[in-house]
Order: C-alpha cells, then sequence, then structure tokens
C-alpha cells in the first residue's frame, strides 16, 4: 500500500517540478547569438593554428596551450549550440559528473605516465 | 499489494504521466539522447587515452609524423564543421519560431557541409595511400614502431570520425524528411534538437582531433 502511495506522490512531484522548469527555461536563441559563437569559435581556431607555429619557442607548453584552446572551443559549444545554458540544470549537473570524471582519469593516467 | 499492481497496468497497458495525455517527454527524449552520447564519450576516449600514452612513448616520432599532414586541409575542415554546427542549430531557432522551410534549408545546408568535410578528407587519405602510409601498405611495414602508431591511431580515429559523420548525415536527412511531411514540428522538435546534438558532438570530437594530429608542431 505505501509503496502505491508513494508511487503517487513521485507522480506528483515529477509533475509539479516539469511545471517548475517549463516556466525557468523559455529562452529563445536567436540567429545572431548562433552567428555570434560561431565568429567565436573561428577566432579561437585561428588562434590555435597561429599558436602551433610557434612550437619551437613554446616547447612543450605548445600541447598545453593547444588543448586548453580545444578546450574551450568544448565549452563553448556545449554552452551555446548544445544549448545547456538555458536548458533545465539536470543536464548540466549530469554532464558535469561524467566529464569531470572522464578529466580525472585523464589527468591521472598522463600523471602516471610523466612521473615513470 | 501486487493484485493492485497488476490491475493498475491492466488497465493502462503503458506508462504515462498523470495529467499529460500522451506519452510525448521532450526533457526524458533529451535526456536519453545525452545519456548516448556519454558512450560515445567513453569510445573516442579510450581512443585518446590511447594516443596521451603512445605519444608520451614515442614523442619524437609523433612529431616527425605529423609533418605528413596537411594543416591547411585540417584548418578547412573544422571551419566547415564548425558552420555546420551553426546551420544546425540556427535551424532549430527556425523551426521553434515556425519557419519550416527555412529549418529544412539550413539542415540541407549542413548535409551540403558533410559532404565538403568528407570530400576534403578523401583527398587527403588518397594523398596518404600513394605514399604507402596506411597499416599494411609496403611503406608502413617498413617504419619504425612510434611512426606506425600514429599512422594507425590517424587511420583509426579520422576514420571513425568520419563514419560519425556520415551517420550524423544520415540522421539529418530523416529529420528533414519528417519536418517536410511534420512529424517533427514546432511543438515536438525532440528529433530534431537530437540530431543536432548528435551533429554537435561530432564537431566536439574533430575539435580535439585537429590540434592533436595535425597541430603537434
Amino acid at each position: 500500500m505505501d509503496l502505491f502511495i508513494s508511487l503517487i506522490l513521485l507522480n506528483k512531484i515529477i509533475y509539479i517540478m516539469e511545471k517548475i522548469n517549463v516556466k525557468k527555461h523559455e529562452h529563445q536563441f536567436s540567429y545572431k547569438e548562433h552567428f555570434g559563437t560561431w565568429i567565436g569559435l573561428v577566432l579561437l581556431t585561428v588562434m590555435t593554428v597561429s599558436f602551433s607555429s610557434l612550437w619551437t619557442i613554446l616547447g612543450e607548453l605548445a600541447i598545453v596551450t593547444a588543448l586548453f584552446i580545444a578546450t574551450s572551443k568544448a565549452l563553448v559549444v556545449l554552452e551555446y549550440f548544445m544549448h545547456l545554458k538555458f536548458d533545465p540544470k539536470l543536464y548540466r549537473v549530469m554532464i558535469t559528473v561524467v566529464l569531470g570524471l572522464f578529466a580525472f582519469f585523464m589527468i591521472m593516467l598522463t600523471i602516471d605516465y610523466l612521473t615513470r | 499489494m501486487q493484485w493492485m499492481l497488476n490491475n493498475k497496468f491492466k488497465m493502462k497497458n503503458h506508462f504515462s504521466l498523470p495529467n499529460s495525455g500522451h506519452n510525448f517527454d521532450a526533457k526524458g527524449s533529451k535526456l536519453g539522447m545525452w545519456l548516448f552520447l556519454f558512450t560515445e564519450l567513453l569510445l573516442f576516449g579510450g581512443l585518446f587515452l590511447t594516443y596521451l600514452v603512445y605519444r608520451n612513448l614515442y614523442h619524437e616520432a609523433f612529431l616527425q609524423s605529423s609533418f605528413h599532414l596537411n594543416k591547411w586541409a585540417g584548418f578547412t575542415n573544422t571551419i566547415v564543421l564548425l558552420t555546420s554546427s551553426m546551420t544546425v542549430a540556427m535551424s532549430i531557432v527556425a523551426l521553434k519560431k515556425g519557419a519550416k522551410n527555412k529549418a529544412i534549408w539550413l539542415l540541407a545546408l549542413t548535409i551540403i557541409a558533410a559532404g565538403i568535410f568528407m570530400v576534403i578528407k578523401y583527398f587527403e587519405w588518397s594523398v596518404k595511400f600513394e605514399h604507402g602510409l596506411f597499416p599494411g601498405m609496403d611503406h608502413y611495414m617498413s617504419m619504425e614502431p612510434g611512426e606506425k602508431i600514429y599512422f594507425f591511431l590517424y587511420f583509426f580515429m579520422t576514420g571513425l570520425h568520419g563514419l560519425h559523420v556520415i551517420i550524423g548525415a544520415v540522421f539529418i536527412a530523416v529529420v528533414i524528411k519528417k519536418i517536410a511531411n511534420s512529424k517533427v514540428n514546432k511543438d515536438r522538435v525532440s528529433l530534431h534538437e537530437n540530431a543536432g546534438l548528435y551533429w554537435h558532438l561530432v564537431d566536439l570530437v574533430w575539435i580535439y582531433l585537429f590540434p592533436l594530429f595535425y597541430l603537434i608542431r
């Protein structure tokens, strides 16, 4: 019996949460916004290509800058093209956890290989 | 207890939220797409880890091999993919505003961009085939281990990415068809948005592939 009641309660809670969410995330993207994002991404690409010709000076830093710029580009794509910025918070939490975990393993492995 | 649940399912033989009146759930559909994208992250992530390990082991060989790649072809392809990402995002805006034809045209532009990407890729690959750099060819077999691994990873990762470009283009073509016969419309954009998410993932993977293979120098 209490399982039944809790099921109904859960449904009710989900319904209320949906209602709140619908009210909150009504941001409409515009063409202009997406075009601005595109310009930003192209500028970052030009930056990463021009930095790469400095590899003799930068040395090991070259890969770090390249990855830093790539990650900024990825974040811009996630936030604006993939609408993460104005979508319900749920997606952001999920993606942060997954990407955080993934980055953690990448970093641990790098440290492991660099200190051998 | 058990009979109560059984009764409930007999009356309604499918799940639906109370007061929704139908089975359409935009939020859940997007959630499912994200879960799928996470598995894609693992697929490419494993390959990036492999790259990382061998790059540490064969630092000099990776640097030397990267000179075989044409930086400007990679740059052009990056711009093409970024542009196609923009047109997908814009087509979602268009459909939400109710401009059906505009949405279809923007999606068609995306497929054209996918085509341009694949043509550039084709020319890049054929140059490498001529030089015998594909795994198994004579020149490849005579190279040192680090260079072998670099070209193996290059062909595998850009190949897998190219496969994703093709799948994404097919996905978008399906969406175009569904927009044309109004199955996907202003109030039900989920499939369109999910195709967009998939296309952006293709873009994201390329954002990392480009500096890691073309811009080592």
